[in-house]
């Protein structure tokens, strides 16, 4: 099971480009030209992104290095405790939707803290694998917009994180 | 965004500040200026590892649409994606979204990102680059962001390093809570969606031809200086 899904991942973009090539090719169409064409408009958009990808690494940053989001988890700390969360998973939580590569360094130290296969460790990892870096995600969506009001999207996105952490939390009880 | 980038550098600022003052520890160690500076060159370094594979995307989806595939593909998908976002009519849109979905799914994290940056770019242009996000960004935001991952390999990879018995039986448990958070946030969308129309709430759907009915005004007039009201409290 485990193997066919990595196998099918794996096959994703290769099978894709095939197609595509294929198809191409099958319809008569200049494929060359049409790549050119195309890859100059997605380098332009590139160069149009980065001032925003620029501001969301720097306030993230800030937050970061600063400490300020080890404030904003102790502040957390009563609130998770009261919903029944591991104490242990907190500054993970917290780190979550915000940072990517900050997760992995906190995923990390609770293998190395305590074992891989612990309740704990098996629940980050689930949790991590379940949801995404909503915050920054967001930042950098529409970051590329003229949008000011996101209306219901962040509060959507959060609920789907907190589902996903509660499932996850039960999940790892009973399997 | 505006706000919240602003309290975001204040609030790091103070707290460096109190933590050089007092000594607590809490900061990462490196000084202020130098992780500033080096994560803005993270960002750029971002970019342009990001800029390749864009351009190559852009490049293979150019070829689709130039070979009609993304047509075909659209007219299959039509149903799953009419459900989520009713308001939208563009094919080459639709298709953009549903790739960054599908590349999610399976983990191509960098192709999910330039898939979902060309398709906020476009949903922003159809959208009249307003202030306003419309219903079809937040639901493919939201979604986007709670999408659920067939093998979450760097976690993997990290049990497997640190000496797991079974590194990957994590997976199962991961898509059906990826699964469930993906609902959930649809759900969430949907209700807000009916809820703003419900409400008259500017952005909804039938906001104009609500609103004109509601005062029995001109509703473009309306809308119009509502847009450009937010537009100010943005600024």
């Amino acid at each position: 099971m485990n193997q066919i899904l990595n196998t099918v991942s794996a096959m994703f973009i290769p099978a894709l480009l095939t197609i595509i090539l294929v198809h191409g090719f099958v319809r008569k169409v200049n494929v060359y030209n049409l790549f050119l064409e195309g890859c100059k408009e997605g380098l332009t958009t590139a160069v149009e992104i980065m001032p925003f990808i620029i501001a969301v690494f720097a306030a993230i940053t800030v937050m970061t290095d600063s400490g300020a989001l080890s404030w904003i988890e102790k502040a957390c700390e009563p609130v998770f405790k009261l919903l029944g969360m591991p104490s242990e998973l907190t500054s993970f939580m917290i780190m979550r939707p915000i940072s990517g590569s900050g997760t992995l360094v906190i995923v990390e130290s609770i293998a190395e803290q305590y074992g891989p296969d612990s309740f704990i460790c098996r629940c980050a990892s689930v949790i991590m694998g379940s949801s995404e870096t909503l915050l920054y995600a967001v930042a950098v969506y529409f970051g590329a917009t003229s949008v000011k009001n996101m209306r219901h999207t962040v509060p959507a996105g959060l609920a789907g994180y907190i589902v996903g952490i509660w499932l996850s939390l039960i999940l790892c009880r009973v399997m | 965004m505006n706000k919240v980038w602003i309290i975001m550098f204040l609030m790091g600022i103070a707290c460096y500040g109190i933590d050089s003052i007092f000594g607590i520890g809490n900061t990462s160690g490196k000084g202020f200026t130098d992780g500033l500076l080096t994560s803005c060159e993270e960002g750029v370094y971002f970019v342009i590892g990001l800029a390749g594979v864009m351009g190559l995307w852009s490049g293979f989806m150019n070829i689709a649409r130039g070979s009609g595939l993304i047509h075909a593909l659209a007219e299959k998908c039509r149903g799953l994606m009419k459900a989520l976002f009713p308001e939208e009519k563009d094919e080459d849109t639709l298709m953009l979204m549903l790739m960054g979905f599908t590349a999610n799914i399976f983990g191509a994290g960098n192709s999910a990102t330039v898939f979902s940056l060309q398709a906020m770019k476009r949903l922003d242009e159809e959208n009249g680059e307003s202030p306003l996000a419309s219903n079809t960004m937040c639901m493919f935001a939201s979604v986007n962001m709670s999408m659920l991952q067939l093998v979450p390999i760097t976690v993997i990879q990290v049990r497997a390093n640190a000496g797991s018995a079974s590194a990957e039986d994590i997976i199962l448990p991961s898509i059906i809570a990826g699964a469930a958070s993906t609902l959930a946030s649809i759900m969430v969308c949907k209700w807000a969606e009916h809820r703003a129309v419900r409400l008259k709430m500017p952005g909804s759907l039938h906001y104009k031809s609500a609103r004109g009915a509601w005062t029995g005004g001109n509703d473009s007039e309306i809308s119009d200086s509502d847009v450009s009201s937010i537009k100010k409290k943005a600024v």
